[in-house]
């Protein structure tokens, strides 16, 4: 076939839209390596046809675009990191796992400290209620010791240090005449020594007639140093000294520590 | 138009910008020959993607040195049409559908295409002869092969040529002035 015939024919335009059989098809492309001036008789069939679909197609949206980026690029990342790539799913899951293990042991460990605070702390509220309770009955006898010293039946006064022994000690004497009862104060005698005790006496001055009242001891202690001492007779002054432990029968003059008279 | 071979060749080693320039330029042509057949947008732009993701998986196994690119992406336009129209979903939801060629489509286009003439080629095509609408609808939108459409049309191989190139000579006088 020359350049017209084939022109003629007819096969140009159904080779563009690709209706010809296989055959055919090779036998035109061996004409047109032959007379290479066909391929713009092609090219225009080409571009009216190309002119003629895109004059029939609908709006088309960017989107399609996109979508086939993305399927594309997918596809390729596949290829490449389908074997090495991590199961992100799995290690999250299993971290989640330790992490809420592990806090389930932590939570235990800080349930058993703290039931061990409470412990302690219940321990300490009973120690401290105890000293709570020590300091108001300490408070109560305090207040009642001061009540007493404070009322009228109460005279009060001071026995001065002797010079020769303790010039820096004294003593003070709450005493109820109508019902015989001294308080003593030792706050200002100086500590005992190891195996002495202070023995307090009441004293007739004609004739010096010394009656021990007793000693300063803890039963006979009501609060901070103050001792109650009950049915002394009618004294007219009051004497304390230093007497070995037990007490005497009769005061240690060399040991006086503090001596005064009781006011009229 | 010439066949832009430096743009397939650079696709074909992977290039994804190459590829977008064909996209850019096939786009259209592809999506208005889908269309014809699916008669639905929806349908028809899924085919698309499919169309150029399947151009760009086989890309190798076209040859810019035998045949015409477009005639190459031309049939996988349609065959993957043609696949989607024969899938039971589709049939299902388009039971009652009538057959419908590029002409009808043009005629009930509103937004016609904007690149393109539209409308010239809508005035045209509205003239052409029912014998060419047939021919074209056949051979070009629907992939026919020449026996196929011959004995589709009732005519002799020799006639349906020599008609198919007078139509198409018509149409090129028209669209490229």
């Amino acid at each position: 076939m020359n350049i017209e015939e084939i022109r003629t024919s007819g096969q140009l335009e159904l080779y563009v839209t690709g209706s010809l059989p296989a055959e055919e098809v090779r036998e035109l492309e061996q004409a047109l390596a032959q007379y290479p001036e066909l391929r713009e008789d092609i090219e225009q069939l080409e571009a009216t046809l190309i002119q003629l679909a895109e004059a029939a197609t609908p709006p088309l949206p960017a989107l399609v675009w996109t979508y086939i980026l993305n399927a594309i690029r997918n596809v390729q990342k596949l290829d490449t990191q389908a074997t090495t790539r991590t199961n992100w799913a799995a290690i999250t899951g299993w971290a989640a796992a330790i992490l809420c293990i592990a806090g389930i042991f932590w939570m235990l460990k800080e349930t058993n400290e703290l039931r061990e605070d409470i412990r302690y702390t219940t321990t300490q509220n009973v120690i401290l209620e105890e000293q709570v309770q020590t300091t108001e009955t300490q408070l109560a006898n305090t207040n009642e010791l001061l009540d007493i010293l404070r009322s009228k039946e109460y005279a009060a006064f001071t026995l001065p240090g002797n010079q020769a022994v303790a010039p820096q000690a004294y003593a003070k004497v709450y005493f109820n005449k109508k019902d015989q009862i001294a308080y003593i104060d030792a706050r200002g005698l100086p500590p005992a020594p190891q195996d002495k005790v202070y023995q307090v006496w009441s004293l007739i001055m004609d004739p010096l007639t010394p009656r021990s009242v007793g000693l300063l001891e803890p039963s006979k202690e009501i609060e901070g140093g103050v001792y109650r001492f009950d049915n002394i007779p009618d004294p007219e002054a009051f004497g304390i000294t230093l007497e070995p432990a037990g007490g005497s029968e009769s005061p240690t003059l060399q040991q006086l520590y503090t001596l005064g008279t009781v006011a009229p | 138009m010439e066949q832009p071979n430096e743009l397939i060749i650079a696709m074909q080693g992977g290039d994804e910008k190459a590829f977008s320039k064909l996209y850019t330029m096939y786009s259209e042509a592809l999506h208005g020959i889908i269309y014809s057949i699916v008669l639905d947008e929806g349908v028809a732009e899924e085919v698309l993607q499919d169309v150029f993701i399947k151009i760009w998986d086989n890309s190798k196994s076209y040859s810019v040195e035998k045949g015409r690119f477009f005639t190459w992406i031309l049939n996988i336009a349609r065959n993957t049409a043609i696949d989607q129209t024969r899938s039971k979903a589709f049939k299902n939801s388009r039971k009652n559908l009538s057959t419908s060629n590029f002409v009808d489509i043009l005629s009930s286009h509103e937004n016609l295409n904007r690149k393109t003439n539209s409308i010239g080629i809508k005035k045209f095509v509205e003239k052409l002869k029912p014998a060419c609408i047939q021919i074209i609808d056949l051979l070009y939108f629907k992939g026919f092969t020449q026996a196929d459409a011959a004995k589709d049309l009732q005519l002799p191989l020799g006639t349906l040529k020599t008609r198919n190139r007078n139509c198409l000579r018509d149409l090129r006088t028209i669209v490229l002035g």
